[in-house]
């Protein structure tokens, strides 16, 4: 099956100022992705591109098979809900059914009125007056309506109180089990995304620090503890993340890259939860990869 | 596209619609007015009657001039109104509330979307200006043919044709203007500057010599001064002619020289019997002037004149007409190649 999502070295720069460099993507079908970092990242650069918004400076990206918003084909299996769900203020909720039915030929409008129903939105009501939940909610109507096959959702749930998201997050998840669709959500606070994501795209510093399965990825990663000779020269498969020292004692945030399991070399390594596996990542990408701590330098040499 | 584009459109549309009803209702009243005056005050002008037709047509011209002229303002602010307000934010407005991010993710191109809104509300923009000029067209035929001079500014872009062509161009550069800058006041300000500038320039520079103008030579005798053109004789330089112009034609020259029939330019002292002493100033009474005129009439001197002659209004009306649509069709190419670069 092709993938939904495929980038070769794909990069944006808005002037000087890099906003994604060197993205390697391949993400397949059917996976509710989710595609985290902080902000300034490059979530909204990625998304962009993903859907045609954006074109990318150089690099590749081909999504379910072909260069995004290429034409009325390509667009209509793509839903994007841009960030802070803009919809037409003036136009009413119906209007905005209409606007899907006359804009999409694929627009399935009994679902499309089923989940407004469901929702508890009035049609008559100008889509300016609605609360950023409901906006959001509408938004997700009109895009899902549309019957993609992959749906994409820039930070949904960041202007949004905890019911609300709690709600949009379920009602989302309800529609992908409904639709069998790619869903591609990005936030900058993972607990967001935690529920809901099978896969996971990691972004900080304009660059794509980790991308898999979730459950492959917590399968990698574990945290080594030990005295600092201990962890000094640690094989080359295992990637040193992060590092701490705390007076002669360590903690090492490794990724098994080969064969060699890490659980059989440090018996008492630990397995990390993915919010601690992201923040390793995130301070790496903060503190320049290549460039650890002083005590690891050694076995950064020895990856190389 | 075209149900998205009607409901984003429709509420300028009716009030549009609205203002263009009242200002029809009263060039139709204007148009009534005029006729009836032409009717009785001048169609009944009988010299028999004591009646002087001349002084009659000037107190028309001037009892219906602002009745003719302000309506005729009005349709000139058109295209700069609706380049300002119709264009500028057409694109403008779905960048700055980010709901062309909503809009260009739909199962339609970013250039079927531009190509569909440039298309209707460009045409609507057509038939509006059309329709207004059209009904000020009719109401002020009665005082334009007393006039006579359908060349002058004012008149010839405010009837017929050329303001449709107006509108389309003011329109497109609106559009245009707004997906380069991409926010709606910047893109008004610079249309409605951008419009103002080519209005201004088109009577003044670029009207005379859209057709290559015609050199007629003139005799100077007792017409001349019927059509405008008055005698000046200045010590140090040559005899002239200012202000003669042909009924209803574009004059590009307002001050000739006079010239011998040898083609010499005639200096003072060629008409010195005239004027008695040589170098001494002509008399300013009116009877001595007409007096002058006459002596000076005697003396074989002619003078040229370039000019686009009457004949050719309709033409120029058809060029400009056809000149701003095309303008306008090279601008929505401009925006089409745009629209593709726009960053979403």
């Amino acid at each position: 099956m092709t993938s939904v999502l495929h980038a070769e070295r794909l990069t944006k720069r808005y002037g000087k100022h890099p906003g994604l460099v060197d993205a390697d993507l391949d993400v397949p079908p059917g996976r509710v992705v989710g595609l985290v970092g902080p902000n300034g990242a490059g979530k909204s650069t990625l998304l962009g591109m993903t859907c045609g918004l954006i074109k990318p400076t150089s690099g590749t990206i081909d999504v379910l098979g072909s260069r995004p918003a290429a034409n009325a084909s390509q667009l209509a299996k793509v839903g994007f809900v841009a960030q802070d769900t803009p919809v037409y203020a003036n136009l009413s909720v119906g209007d905005h059914l209409k606007l899907g039915a006359h804009l999409n030929k694929t627009w399935d409008n009994k679902l499309a009125e089923r989940r407004i129903k469901q929702v508890g939105l009035d049609l008559s009501q100008k889509a300016g007056r609605l609360s950023g939940g409901q906006r959001a909610q509408l938004a997700l109507t009109v895009a899902a309506a549309k019957r993609p096959e992959l749906l994409i959702f820039d930070e949904p749930v960041a202007a949004l109180d905890p019911l609300a998201r709690h709600q949009f997050l379920q009602n989302l998840m309800e529609f992908v089990s409904e639709l069998a669709v790619t869903v591609v959500l990005s936030s900058h606070i993972l607990a967001d995304l935690e529920r809901v994501c099978d896969y996971l795209i990691l972004l900080a510093g304009s660059r794509v620090q980790l991308a898999g399965n979730v459950d492959v990825i917590i399968n990698e990663h574990y945290r080594l503890f030990g005295s600092v000779s201990d962890l000094q020269n640690l094989p080359a498969e295992f990637e040193v993340i992060r590092a701490e020292r705390t007076g002669s004692r360590s903690s090492v945030v490794v990724r098994q890259t080969g064969a060699r399991s890490v659980a059989a070399l440090f018996p008492q390594a630990e397995r990390l939860d993915l919010e601690e596996m992201i923040l390793a990542y995130m301070v790496r990408a903060n503190e320049g990869s290549g460039d650890l701590n002083n005590v690891y330098s050694l076995s950064t040499e020895a990856r190389r | 596209m075209i149900w998205l584009t009607w409901r984003q459109f429709r509420g300028q549309f009716l009030a549009s619609i609205a203002l263009l009803t009242a200002l029809t209702a009263y060039l139709i009243y204007v148009g009534y007015t005029i006729r009836n005056a032409y009717n009785t005050d001048i169609l009944g002008c009988l010299p028999a009657n004591g009646c002087e037709l001349d002084k009659v047509k000037d107190l028309f011209i001037q009892d219906h001039r602002s009745m003719v002229t302000i309506p005729a303002i009005v349709l000139i602010a058109v295209p700069a109104i609706i380049g300002v307000f119709w264009g500028g934010p057409l694109i403008t407005r779905e960048l700055e509330t980010n709901t062309h991010r909503l809009v260009w993710n739909q199962t339609v191109t970013r250039t079927h979307w531009l190509a569909v809104k440039l298309a209707i509300v460009g045409l609507i923009a057509m038939v509006v200006t059309g329709a207004l000029s059209l009904v000020l067209t009719w109401a002020a035929s009665r005082y334009d043919q007393l006039i006579g001079s359908r060349f002058d500014p004012l008149s010839f872009a405010s009837r017929n044709v050329a303001p449709i062509g107006y509108v389309i161009f003011a329109f497109v550069l609106g559009t245009t203007v707004g997906l380069f800058l991409r926010r709606t006041v910047n893109a008004m300000a610079v249309t409605l500057l951008l419009v103002g500038v080519i209005q201004l320039f088109i009577p003044t520079i670029a009207r005379p010599y859209l057709r290559p103008p015609v050199t007629q030579s003139v005799a100077y005798d007792a017409a001349v001064r019927e059509q405008g053109g008055i005698l000046s004789i200045n010590r140090d330089a040559p005899m002239a002619v200012t202000g003669y112009a042909v009924p209803g034609a574009l004059m590009l020259t307002d001050h000739e020289d006079l010239l011998t029939s040898s083609g010499q330019k005639a200096g003072a002292e060629t008409v010195q019997d005239c004027t008695g002493t040589q170098g001494q100033a002509p008399q300013q009474q009116a009877n001595g002037l007409d007096q002058l005129e006459n002596c000076v009439a005697q003396h074989n001197l002619h003078f040229s004149i370039r000019l686009q002659p009457p004949s050719r209004y309709w033409s120029f009306q058809w060029i400009e007409f056809a000149a701003f649509l095309i303008l306008g069709g090279l601008l929505s190419g401009l925006a089409f190649w745009q629209i593709r670069r726009v960053r979403g």
